[in-house]
């Protein structure tokens, strides 16, 4: 995949004619931090400018400044050499700029062609929408740019990867020539992103120019032109792709070395742990979720769930922790069958929960981190007094040592979590979970939305829970981190883990397996 | 969130210090309702000048009517500031309970407009007890009265948290509903109903004296012109201070109350973390609704000491939710909201008939207080103080550069989904 970096149409000569944007000494502060210092960004016409950093460090700002979402406190902005003021979107888009945001802006029941021309649909007899006249502008404007979808088709029955063309096409109808994608693959699947990087390819073709807002090296090595990297603020680099690599960008991104990869021992599984035996789970809308599943995790060892999110790996974590109704099957820890005995005896039982979403599921945001520690522990003896008065002093201290060993960087136990940052806020959650010496560990998406420094911490965490002798069952979205860190490998795809992989199954192979390809017909009718 | 917990250790050098936290917190907690109570007599004292009056007459008026302060002049040579104090503890009493009633509710999620059905309920029950009881002494029967008051508002409050658990009846439509049932269930019962007296509309007889709990006050002599029997403050104040410190702990202390702010905070995490969120809604509404059913059986053993149609027609219920609004859902802030909204109260006929200017004044002030609250637009005019997660990332910044960036990685502090508005 990632071999050579597409070729730049345009020469950069620096001359004011191929620059499409400059940003100069763009400043954004809110009381006490400051979000872009003085920070210069500048993209050439028909480039792919990758803009990168860890959360926090000001990509977004700085781009929904461009966008007019945010006015700067200082600095100007030359849109293809002149000078912009831009007070809102609706400047932006008549600057020809456009933007994908990273959570999809459609309206799900509309179709494809409403959806694209919301807002500036063509319509006859003044208001009435001319559906004939909308599908066929975006006919033309797929065939254009080799983007193909049906405008017919209702948006919620299309796969992620083919809303987030959806979107794309919304930005192109409206004109843009500048398009602005923030965290585009976060959602996709390997193939999913491949097909991405086809289209941006094509669009830089035809003279369209692209920022692409990430914090995936392997993208940046792939697919961009020129990187720019941003730490707390502050532009610290201009590269150019070519000539640098994962290392210098990481370095860059995080101010010292980081180690990318998961170094772990060899597993030495012992006996079997978790035991899932033919589980079926309903969604919330009463569909099958988890389908006739079984799997097995021994003690020492980690078994990596990779799938393409949203085929049930959510719901059958929620089944193991209690959280959700088993409609048939069996589960069990060690010999203690747990199927639907409900959350608080199934922790009893040994298991300990990292959930997907730490904001919604594993964080009260308004408590102090002393109090997130203890969360679910609040009636264990060793944090109450008869299971009444809550023993302030001791979870004070218990909170100052978890503090300590899992390095949560805070002035003090009792500062509400919301204050912390997101890699921060994780680990609260993973050292509560692992303090609880559980015997199986469900890590869901354990290190979404959290910093480079943060999730190698937290890799390092599961690896030494691993050797300590506790089965982990990981789901993540993120196929690099479930290879890494895994000794095997189950897929799932509509439900049912369609294989048992090995640690070292190479991408391609778990891509196929994800959607669907590799496997028998027998569940065509699905 | 109430009051802060005590200090700790002090601050090392370089690091945010938490009695600085501590205090950003506190100003952040009290700026608001206290804000909005000078907001409010800012706007008083426009309304009272452009109608033709004097403010600052106004507020005297109110300040003597309600607490007895600079009765001066004239015109106040009737009022006798003590009366006038008396009157406001004996206002605040119900208004604490309830205050709490709501409050409570509130830290869980729920909403409870039924303070004033659960008070009606726990009167009709502790005057049904201090009537057929009468005879009993006084050391059983006073906390027979009490008690089964108690329940019977914990029971008219459970009945809308089984709904929620159980239905997902939405408890602003169960407690109003419910308010409906105990206000005509009151009219039923002493309108030719079982509890009226014979020939006397509308109330029922007295409950026993040994249901009565004491006046600050007793005797028959006189005391600042006054007949002493006039003083109807009465130790119900105290059984409301024990109940807004009962109040705290349970919030504050005890596993309990961490379930139920928890689940007021975050259900879904709730849920996850093993809570029985169910459960949790279910005893914060008999927790609630006792509250307010002491409530009831205080005003009868202290106040009244007959059931009259007072107890279903008053506002008390409903003032209960301004109180807790104006005190932050806290203990303290609730005692001392009560104590506002009653002084206001009771000075308005002072106001009237002494300065002159129409107690309606009182109705408007508290109307911009909640006013104000509600609209929460008083944040406009704040001072905008750094906060507290907002460390600058300079030279002496408690996270020296070694690693990744913290605490500036929170997306609160900018309108991160706006979204396309074009």
């Amino acid at each position: 995949m990632s071999t050579t970096a597409p070729e730049t149409p345009q020469a950069m000569t620096g001359d004011e004619g191929t620059i499409a944007i400059e940003m100069r000494n763009i400043r954004k502060a809110w009381p006490g931090v400051v979000a872009n210092d003085n920070v210069s960004f500048t993209v050439q016409k028909g480039e792919i400018h990758a803009l990168v950093g860890e959360n926090g460090a000001g990509k977004s700002t700085l781009m929904n400044v461009l966008y007019g979402l945010l006015r700067p406190d200082a600095g100007e902005i030359y849109v293809n050499g002149k000078l912009a003021h831009i007070s809102g979107p609706r400047d932006a888009i008549a600057l020809g700029i456009g933007m994908v945001h990273q959570h999809f802006m459609l309206i799900p029941p509309l179709t494809v062609g409403e959806n694209i021309t919301l807002g500036r649909e063509p319509v006859y007899n003044v208001d009435v929408f001319d559906t004939a006249k909308a599908n066929a502008n975006i006919r033309e404007l797929s065939a254009q740019y080799g983007l193909a979808i049906d405008p017919s088709t209702r948006t919620s029955d299309l796969p992620v990867g083919l809303q987030q063309r959806v979107e794309i096409l919304k930005v192109l109808y409206r004109g843009a020539d500048i398009l602005i994608l923030d965290e585009p693959t976060g959602v996709l699947t390997p193939q999913e992103t491949d097909d991405l990087f086809v289209v941006l390819r094509g669009l830089v073709k035809r003279g369209k120019t692209i920022i692409f807002i990430t914090h995936k090296l392997r993208e940046v090595l792939e697919i961009s032109d020129n990187v720019t990297v941003l730490r707390r603020g502050k532009v610290v680099g201009h590269l150019v792709t070519k000539e640098t690599n994962q290392e210098e960008i990481a370095r860059m991104m995080v101010g010292r070395d980081v180690l990318l990869r998961v170094e772990k021992p060899p597993a030495k599984p012992g006996e079997p742990l978790l035991r899932v035996e033919h589980l079926n789970v309903t969604s919330e809308q009463g569909i099958p979720a988890v389908r006739d599943l079984s799997l097995e995790v021994r003690s020492g060892e980690i078994l990596g769930i990779a799938g393409v999110e949203g085929n049930g790996q959510s719901e059958l974590v929620e089944a193991l922790a209690g959280t959700r109704q088993v409609v048939s099957g069996h589960i069990q820890i060690g010999d203690a069958a747990i199927t639907n005995i409900g959350a608080r005896k199934i922790r009893s039982a040994g298991m300990a929960h990292i959930p997907e979403d730490r904001r919604e599921s594993g964080l009260v945001l308004n408590y102090s981190i002393a109090d997130n520690l203890i969360f679910g522990h609040q009636r264990d003896d060793t944090f109450t007094w008869k299971g009444i008065m809550l023993r302030l002093q001791t979870i004070r201290e218990w909170a100052e040592r978890l503090i300590k060993q899992f390095d949560i960087r805070t002035p003090s136990p009792d500062i509400a979590a919301r204050a912390l940052s997101g890699g921060n806020q994780q680990k609260v959650v993973v050292a509560r979970e692992l303090s609880s010496k559980p015997k199986v560990l469900l890590a869901a998406q354990p290190t979404r939305g959290v910093d480079i420094g943060a999730i190698e911490f937290i890799h390092r965490q599961l690896v030494a829970e691993r050797d300590s002798g506790a089965a982990i069952l990981l789901v993540s979205a993120e196929l690099d981190e479930v290879r890494s860190l895994s000794d095997r490998i189950a897929v799932m795809y509509e439900g049912r883990i369609v294989s048992f992989e090995p640690a070292d199954a190479t991408e391609e192979r778990l891509g196929l397996l994800m959607t669907g390809g590799g496997q028998k017909q027998e569940h065509a009718s699905a | 969130m109430a009051a802060p917990q005590a200090p700790t250790k002090p601050a090392k050098p370089g690091e945010t210090s938490m009695p600085v936290i501590w205090a950003k917190q506190l100003g952040r907690l009290i700026g608001a309702p206290i804000g909005s109570v000078i907001f409010a007599f800012i706007i008083g004292a426009i309304i009272v000048l452009i109608t033709g009056g004097d403010p600052i007459q106004a507020y005297q008026g109110l300040f003597c009517g309600g607490i007895g302060l600079f009765c001066t002049g004239d015109l106040y040579s009737s009022i006798t500031p003590a009366l006038e104090i008396s009157s406001t503890i004996v206002f605040a009493t119900p208004l604490i309970f309830t205050g709490l009633a709501v409050a409570l509710p509130f830290r869980a999620g729920l909403f409870n407009i039924g303070a004033q059905g659960q008070l009606t309920m726990g009167a009709i029950a502790a005057a049904a007890v201090g009537i057929h009881y009468a005879s009993w002494p006084g050391f059983i029967l006073l906390p027979a009265v009490l008690i089964v008051g108690t329940l019977a508002g914990a029971a008219w409050g459970g009945i809308v948290g089984v709904l929620k658990a159980f239905t997902g009846a939405h408890e602003v439509v169960t407690t109003i509903m419910l308010n409906y049932i105990a206000a005509f269930f009151l009219y039923y019962l002493l309108r030719g109903g079982p509890m009226q007296l014979a020939g006397q509309p509308e109330i029922s007889a007295n409950v026993g004296a040994g249901a009565q709990l004491p006046h600050f006050l007793n005797g028959n002599g006189q005391l600042f012109g006054q007949p002493i029997g006039v003083y109807q403050a009465h130790t119900g104040i105290l059984i409301a201070f024990a109940v807004a410190v009962l109040f705290y702990i349970l919030l504050k202390r005890t596993a309990l109350g961490y379930e139920i702010r928890a689940v007021g905070q975050n259900q879904r995490a709730a849920r996850y973390a093993g809570i029985s969120v169910k459960r949790t809604l279910i005893i914060t509404m008999l927790i609630a609704g006792a509250f307010a059913g002491l409530a009831g059986g205080v005003e009868i053993a202290g106040l009244s000491h007959q059931l009259t149609i007072r107890y279903a027609t008053d506002s008390t219920g409903f003032d209960a939710i301004a109180v807790a609004l104006l005190g932050a859902n806290a203990a303290i802030g609730i005692i001392l909201a009560a104590f506002l909204f009653a002084a206001l109260r009771v000075a308005g006929p002072v106001m009237q008939g002494n300065a002159n200017v129409s107690q309606n004044l009182v109705d408007i002030i508290q109307a911009v207080i909640l006013f104000s609250i509600a609209a929460n637009f008083l944040r406009t005019f704040k001072i905008r103080l750094p906060a507290l997660r907002q460390t600058p990332p300079g030279e002496d910044a408690p996270m020296v550069a070694t690693t990744v960036t913290e605490l500036e990685d929170t997306e609160p502090s900018e309108p991160a989904e706006v979204g396309d508005t074009a």
